[in-house]
């Protein structure tokens, strides 16, 4: 078992009223899963996702990540273990404009004190992995969406995390590069990485073992 | 991790080039004009600091009680110094000098060379008191023998080729008396009040009018100096110097007492037998003006490394994502400001070499980039400072945000920030106005102290010294300068008319008794007052037609009203004998208008006189001098013609506010150029934030020019808030500032709104380029944005 959530709750008050958005959540993540969360527009899917990836906090419940309690943990730790174990990949890919797809890649092993031959060669198998060698000297600006991605996802995985989260990973992408990323996923998973990840396609979904839907902040 | 900072921090100034240069031009130039400042205050406080024992100089001055209130003069008189070494033993060492600026310079003949230097008298511990270092000599011995001359350096070179074994070699002085040489001393630094070539021994005076005055208790020109031994108290040791003069004289109007000798130059001025400051003032005033040139150029720094800060949240957020810590950040948000601050200074450093030549011009200065540890460490410290605090917000703040926030665009700056940037900028122009009414002031008050009617003709007056031959027969050298063509009037006095320092107190018939005034003495020859073209108010002038006027006296109309005559003419005055007031003369400047029309009045001092003055028609200044010579060497050979222009030694006088007036005229110029940066820059940065808001407005209708208008006009109301708070402290500043001028312009509005408007146009100047720019973009471009 990966990560545990149960009871959990999370609202904002506005006005008199309490606004929940996420409401009563169960949810169990074992090693080696591909979930799809679903859902229309405001159902609480990316809100979730986040408070998955300690981005985000929450009001009630439990939630333990690989047997942590993280609701009883402090900010700080919170944050080591995210660090550690999860990598995320955004609909707008979040790159570092000024950076490289080589520096952007290495970017997360700068903050985990790995010596520079190591860097080296962690970045290069990286490339390599995803045939992308040759764009190494490039920017971001310089590249289509779906390559753009690509790095996005290879940035993720530098670290070696155990649970990629991804949040409309081909939402800015056109179907074919959409295929592809989705194809990589897939392959991802294939290889042990756990995955979560929202999406508004029935057709992404389905290279999921599993699908949560979400209405109102409830799974339905 | 270095090299991933440097390597951002390099690739995000590639990307916004113009913020960045605009960052770097502003702090370098506000860094340079910091620095300059910081030299020349660093040299003002060090004046006559650089002697081993100067915390322990003392230097006689005596407060003179007369009726309309305490004067206050740096002089005594000579034999003071034998008593305080006698009668006190907390003094080591004393000497009574007569200064470089009354002895003046004179000839030195070496075989076939004349050359002429500045000189003073000394008593003979003055190298025990004042460390100037002894080349050849030893201080205890140089000036025991009455015939020995002491060169500087530079002197010695000047008239032997050489400083070397000049000891012993004879000098001739004035081609009248010969000297030895006895030893060599190091040149005063250009940080020295005395400025001399050599010294010759007090003893060598004791025949010689008007020298032999340093000797007798009978004159006030001398200066005294004092070497307090170690531990003295200076309380206690004024008391007993307080009352030397009540003692040898029941009457006396003097109070003689020790001030430090080094404190002088800065706080030189008296009112009422207070010290109540002098050049401090300036220095103050400057040590401001750097201090707000840099707070305006910090400022800026901070609100553009804010502004680029907020551009670059996404960066942040991305980061925290993916692992980064937030001290990683705070880290790489410092050091990049530091390392911006840092090739600012650079710049500055090189800023400073380059424009040092002329800022010595401006101040009258020799100062040099110095290698001093102290102000390198402060330079630093500046620079790191600075770098810190513009830093710190972008490090601090933004660095505290949650990931999520960021990242889902949560935070577009909050309005504090906003807040904050607004208020900077009032600051910075606030400070700016301030400075620009500052000059605008300055700038008139000069102009009306140069053009003002002073009562006599500065223009085309030349004036030089009588000496040599000239002395015995200076009223048949005067008859033959009469002759020359192109001289409309000549005639001698004992002082210039600038810089007169020469008073006494008098008995006139019908006097008061215990009626203590202090006169002014201008002792004069025939047409002295035709040549200076002053008028007469009342009576007559001096003049050969009335036989023996050695007995008249004219005064001023101040002394008159003072005195409390109602009909002057042919009273009776005592001063060297009886006199007759044959005339009153009109109120003419004598001194600077800093300070108002003295009591004053002329008499015939034929044989004192020693200063010739020619009034000279207008445009033939040059042929008329040329022949003035001719005729100045045909009395006295060997002797170099130095000749001065009344209205320069006026100029003189008012050095320090040209000085001033120059300097703030660069430094408000300077500061509105930062501030504009400044503003430059957030106008580009405004633009590029606004961009969205922008193209929806445009899609919705509204014009470029409105867009324009509406960018514009919110810069322009900073502006506007920031001249309504500077305007009542500059009015306050200026105020206080023209108070030091008895004579003064009126405080006009115009000043004010003049400054406003001039600070108001250049913002909108500044701003309009850029909000022109952004309003013509294409709606579609900000939009597709998102």
């Amino acid at each position: 078992m990966l990560l545990e959530i149960k009871d959990l709750f999370k609202w904002v008050n506005s006005g008199g009223n309490r606004i929940f958005l996420l409401n009563d959540i169960e949810l169990t993540v074992n090693e080696g899963d591909f979930i799809s969360i679903m859902g229309p527009s405001g159902s609480g899917k990316t809100t979730l996702l986040n408070v998955i990836g300690m981005l985000d906090d929450f009001n009630e419940g439990e939630y333990n990540f690989l047997h942590e309690p993280v609701h009883t943990l402090k900010e700080k730790y919170r944050a080591n273990l995210y660090k550690e174990y999860i990598g995320f990949v955004f609909q707008s890919y979040h790159l570092i404009d000024e950076l490289t797809v080589y520096e952007n890649i290495e970017t997360p092993l700068l903050y985990k004190k790995c010596s520079s031959a190591e860097r080296k060669a962690m970045v290069a198998d990286m490339l390599d992995r995803f045939n992308i060698v040759g764009k190494k000297d490039l920017f971001p600006a310089q590249l289509s969406g779906g390559q753009q991605q690509l790095v996005g996802i290879a940035r993720a995985l530098i670290t070696n995390p155990k649970l990629i989260l991804a949040d409309e990973p081909t939402g800015n992408l056109n179907s074919k590069q959409g295929e592809e990323i989705m194809n990589l996923f897939k392959q991802l998973n294939d290889e042990g990485v756990t995955i979560i990840q929202v999406t508004h396609s029935e057709k992404n979904a389905t290279y999921g073992s599993r699908i949560i839907n979400l209405l109102d902040g409830r799974i339905v | 991790m270095l090299k991933h900072n440097i390597l951002l921090f390099l690739r995000s100034i590639q990307k916004n080039k113009k913020t960045f240069f605009i960052n770097l031009v502003g702090l370098s130039t506000g860094l340079a004009c910091t620095f300059l400042i910081a030299l020349w205050v660093y040299d003002e406080l060090h004046v006559d600091m650089f002697y081993n024992d100067h915390d322990r100089i003392y230097q006689v001055i005596e407060h003179l009680q007369f009726t309309d209130g305490v004067t206050t003069i740096t002089e005594t008189s000579g034999p003071m110094a034998n008593l305080l070494v006698q009668d006190m033993p907390e003094v080591e060492f004393a000497t009574a000098t007569i200064p470089p600026s009354w002895f003046g310079s004179h000839v030195l003949t070496v075989g076939e060379k004349n050359l002429k230097a500045v000189g003073q008298l000394v008593g003979k511990d003055y190298f025990n008191i004042f460390s100037h270092e002894l080349i050849q000599g030893n201080k205890n011995q140089v000036l025991t023998d009455p015939n020995s001359i002491v060169l500087s350096k530079s002197l010695a070179g000047n008239l032997f080729g050489t400083a070397e074994n000049v000891v012993g070699k004879i000098i001739e002085f004035e081609q009248k008396r010969q000297f030895q040489v006895s030893g060599v001393f190091e040149d005063p630094p250009s940080n020295s009040t005395a400025q001399f070539d050599f010294v010759l021994s007090g003893e060598a005076s004791k025949e010689e009018s008007p020298w032999n005055s340093l000797h007798t208790w009978n004159s006030s020109g001398p200066r005294v100096y004092v070497l307090l031994k170690e531990g003295t108290d200076i309380e206690q040791l004024n008391a007993k110097v307080e009352t030397i003069r009540k003692k040898r004289n029941e009457n006396t109007i003097r109070t003689a007492t020790l001030v430090p000798f080094s404190k002088l130059y800065l706080y030189g001025t008296f009112e009422n037998g207070k010290q109540v400051g002098g050049r401090i003032a300036y220095v103050k005033l400057f040590s401001i003006i750097a201090i707000l040139i840099l707070i305006i150029a910090c400022i800026n720094f901070m609100n553009l490394s804010t502004a680029r800060a907020s551009i670059r949240l996404k960066e942040i957020g991305v980061k925290k994502t993916i692992g980064a810590k937030r001290s990683t950040l705070i880290i790489q948000f410092l050091g990049e400001s530091v390392l911006m601050a840092l090739m600012a200074l650079i710049i500055a450093v090189v800023l400073v070499a380059l424009f040092l030549p002329q800022f010595n011009t401006i101040i009258g200065k020799q100062l040099a980039l110095p290698y001093n540890l102290n102000l390198v460490t402060m330079v630093f410290g500046v620079a790191l400072f600075t770098g810190i605090v513009a830093g710190s917000y972008p490090a601090l703040y933004l660095s505290g945000f949650k990931a999520i926030s960021i990242l889902k665009g949560k935070l577009n700056g909050s309005f504090g920030e906003l807040w904050t940037r607004k208020g900077l900028v009032i600051v910075q122009f606030a400070l700016s106005i301030v400075l620009i009414v500052s000059v605008l002031v300055v700038y008139s008050q000069i102009e009306f102290v140069q053009n003002q009617n002073l009562g006599y003709n500065k223009d085309n007056i030349v004036h030089f010294k009588i000496e040599g031959k000239i002395k015995e027969q200076h009223r048949t050298f005067i008859s033959e300068v009469k002759k020359i063509p192109g001289v409309k009037n000549a005639s001698s006095t004992t002082h210039s008319m600038i810089g007169h320092n020469w008073s006494t107190s008098l008995d006139w018939e019908g006097m008061e008794p215990n009626n203590n005034i202090n006169f002014q003495i201008v002792g004069v020859d025939y047409d002295f007052i035709e040549t200076m073209g002053m008028q007469m108010a009342n009576g007559r002038g001096f003049s050969k037609d009335f036989g023996a006027d050695q007995e008249g006296i004219i005064f001023n109309e101040t002394a008159i009203k003072t005195m409390g005559l109602k009909d002057p003419i042919g009273k009776k005055v005592r001063f060297y004998g009886e006199k007759v007031i044959i005339g009153t003369i009109k109120d003419f400047h004598f001194k600077s208008l800093h300070s108002k029309v003295e009591p004053l009045f002329l008499a015939m001092m034929p044989e004192g006189v020693n200063k010739i003055m020619v009034s000279i028609e207008k445009g033939r200044e040059k042929e008329t001098i040329e022949e003035l010579q001719r005729l100045y060497q045909a009395f006295n050979p060997g002797f170099p013609f130095e000749y001065k222009f009344l209205d320069e030694k006026y100029q003189a006088l008012y050095e320090a506010e040209q000085r001033v007036s120059t300097l703030s005229k660069y430094f408000a110029g300077l500061a509105i150029l930062i501030s504009c940066l400044g503003l430059l820059g957030l106008a580009i940065f405004t633009a590029e934030r606004r961009r969205k808001e922008i193209s929806i407005r445009k899609v919705l209708g509204q014009s470029a020019a409105q867009v324009t208008v509406m960018l514009s006009s919110e810069f322009a109301i900073l502006v506007l808030v920031s001249i309504l708070i500077a305007l009542p402290i500059a009015y306050l500043l200026i105020n206080n500032w023209l108070a030091n001028f008895a004579y003064r312009i009126p405080l006009h509005i115009w000043y004010f709104i003049g400054a406003g408007l001039i600070a108001l146009l250049i913002a909108v100047m500044t701003v309009s380029s850029q909000a022109i720019r952004a309003a013509n973009r294409n709606p579609v471009d900000g939009l597709r944005l998102e």
